[in-house]
């Protein structure tokens, strides 16, 4: 204890600053660099902010002219009905199927318990981060080029998104697990498997099913627009009636959407709230 | 012939970083109570995750049970792992699991695929699993789940779960650290009783000398990474004690 009360053998600082060099160049640095990128994008594109701001206005008359009143009739529609249960079904099978698909490769991609992390590791990443690079949309595409057009097509591309949206957000979980009983079950033997069932799948259950209720959430949304490129569902009437410039159809179709999106939001909310009550 | 030797074992944990064993050699003979005893950083925890590869040692080698521990293939490190017990600070139990799923969980090591998934563990199993929470007094917390117990009982479950191994060493990574002195005593009674009975050499990670004293017959000091004491316990002296302890400045 003598060491504490003995004279410092360096003098104390007289000052103290939070900003010291070359820290503070750092900070400052970066943030002149996102104003000046700011103000050059704003400068390059030619953005005309009044005309922005005065176009809000013409929106809302646009919408009153066009769009109103919407053809309630057609939104409700047996045939109509029958798309809206297609699309929820849609994003259904691919929200399952992506969240199966998607536990193995989050496992592989989560580094701390990787069963492998020369070879499946960047196998598993890269998987994840390939379904993530590509958009819905795009994956649609794709798979309307291959499979043609209709649900399968749809369903496929949703899965595709839901591996990437679940995979990410998964092997982030499992990254951020107690290493403890890892260690625990590694020194007793335990192969990566049994590792990944006892210390892993305990600790991120809870997570795991509130993550893929949101996948479904987000799936459904997505649904809504496969459509609109031929991958089956709602969204296919949608572009046709914008093609054949049936606004007021467009407007309800757009409100059922609205609407659906919103149910959807309130059940998952309540089931992730469920969920997680029962940590 | 010794159960353990290790010689001159050599840790660091990244290339540039510091090195946490300068060179350890010890053994571990069938009868042993080992303890290692010295400040915090000195390297414990390091030396004794090295046994069971938990940490990789960069130099030096291993020798368990007539196996050089660090020429083994994961395969073989994981049948070698099986017959060594190990018990933690933090107990490292699962909490979400019962205390029967933790205490089974030490049979993974010989359980299939397919039986892990499905927690499905034999007849033999269970039987011994409930042996072990009798014999560490628990036999009535079976179905509770882990986290519902207090830390004296949880570390009860990690005996037993090291148990289930039927070990030939065990491992004790200050296993007394989170538990109040009472506790402590009852713990290292416990774990040195159930050694005793089943003939299984122990070595034993404890900051706490005055315990080590009690429990151990044979005590090795480590200062910063360097073996500063081996010897049989009563030959510990005060001067001993200082030495280990003289770099502990605050």
């Amino acid at each position: 204890m003598t060491e504490l009360t003995k004279t410092p053998s360096t003098p104390v600082a007289e000052t103290w600053s939070r900003y010291r060099f070359p820290g503070s160049l750092y900070r400052f640095g970066s943030l002149l660099g996102v104003l000046v990128f700011l103000v050059y994008s704003l400068h390059f594109l030619n953005v005309d902010i009044p005309l922005l701001f005065g176009a809000l206005g013409g929106l809302v008359g646009v919408v009153a002219e066009r769009y109103y009143p919407p053809d309630l009739a057609y939104v409700t529609d047996p045939g109509y009905l029958a798309t809206v249960v297609d699309t929820l079904q849609m994003s259904f099978l691919g929200a399952i199927a992506g969240v199966f698909l998607s536990i193995p490769l989050a496992w592989f991609s989560a580094f701390n318990v990787s069963p492998n992390q020369r070879l499946l590791f960047p196998l598993g990443r890269f998987g994840v981060i390939s379904c993530r690079a590509i958009h819905e949309t795009i994956w649609t595409i794709l798979f309307v080029s291959i499979l043609g057009f209709g649900m399968l097509a749809g369903v496929s591309a949703l899965t595709m998104f839901c591996v990437g949206f679940a995979g990410k957000l998964f092997s982030d979980e499992i990254e951020a697990v107690d290493m403890g009983p890892v260690d625990a079950m590694r020194a007793a033997g335990a192969n990566p498997f049994q590792v990944f069932v006892f210390a892993v799948v305990p600790q991120v259950r809870v997570a795991f099913t509130g993550i893929a209720i949101y996948t479904w959430d987000v799936a459904f949304r997505a649904a809504t627009v496969v459509g609109f490129f031929g991958g089956g569902g709602m969204g296919w009437y949608l572009k046709r009636n914008v093609q054949q410039l049936e606004n007021l159809r467009v407007g309800a179709i757009i409100l059922s959407i609205i609407a659906m999106v919103l149910i959807a939001e309130f059940i998952s909310g309540w089931l992730r709230k469920v969920v997680n009550r029962a940590k | 012939m010794a159960v353990l030797s290790v010689r001159n074992l050599k840790v660091r944990y990244s290339g540039k970083g510091p090195e946490i064993l300068k060179g350890i050699d010890f053994d571990v003979e069938g009868d042993d109570f080992l303890a290692i005893i010295g400040p915090s950083g000195a390297g414990k925890s390091t030396l004794i995750r090295c046994v069971n590869r938990l940490v990789e040692p960069t130099d030096g080698t291993i020798t368990l049970l007539d196996q050089d521990v660090r020429a083994l293939k994961p395969r073989a490190l994981r049948e070698l792992r099986r017959d060594v017990g190990m018990i933690f600070q933090e107990f490292n139990l699962i909490n979400r699991m019962s205390v029967m799923d933790n205490v089974l969980s030490g049979r993974l090591g010989y359980t299939g695929n397919l039986r892990s998934l499905f927690r499905h563990f034999t007849k033999d199993d269970i039987r011994q699993a409930l042996d072990f929470l009798e014999r560490v007094g628990l036999s009535d917390h079976v179905d509770k789940r882990a986290d519902e117990l207090s830390g004296g009982q949880r570390q009860r479950v990690g005996i037993a779960r090291a148990l289930m191994q039927q070990p030939k060493l065990l491992l004790l990574d200050e296993p007394t650290s989170a538990l109040d002195p009472k506790i402590s005593q009852e713990v290292m009674a416990l774990i040195r009783e159930i050694a005793k009975e089943l003939r299984v050499p122990a070595l034993c990670n404890i900051h706490d000398v005055q315990l080590a004293k009690e429990f151990c017959n044979r005590i090795i000091g480590l200062q910063d990474g360097i073996k500063k004491f081996d010897g049989e316990t009563r030959t510990l002296r005060d001067a001993d004690l200082e030495d280990i302890y003289a770099m502990e400045v605050l």
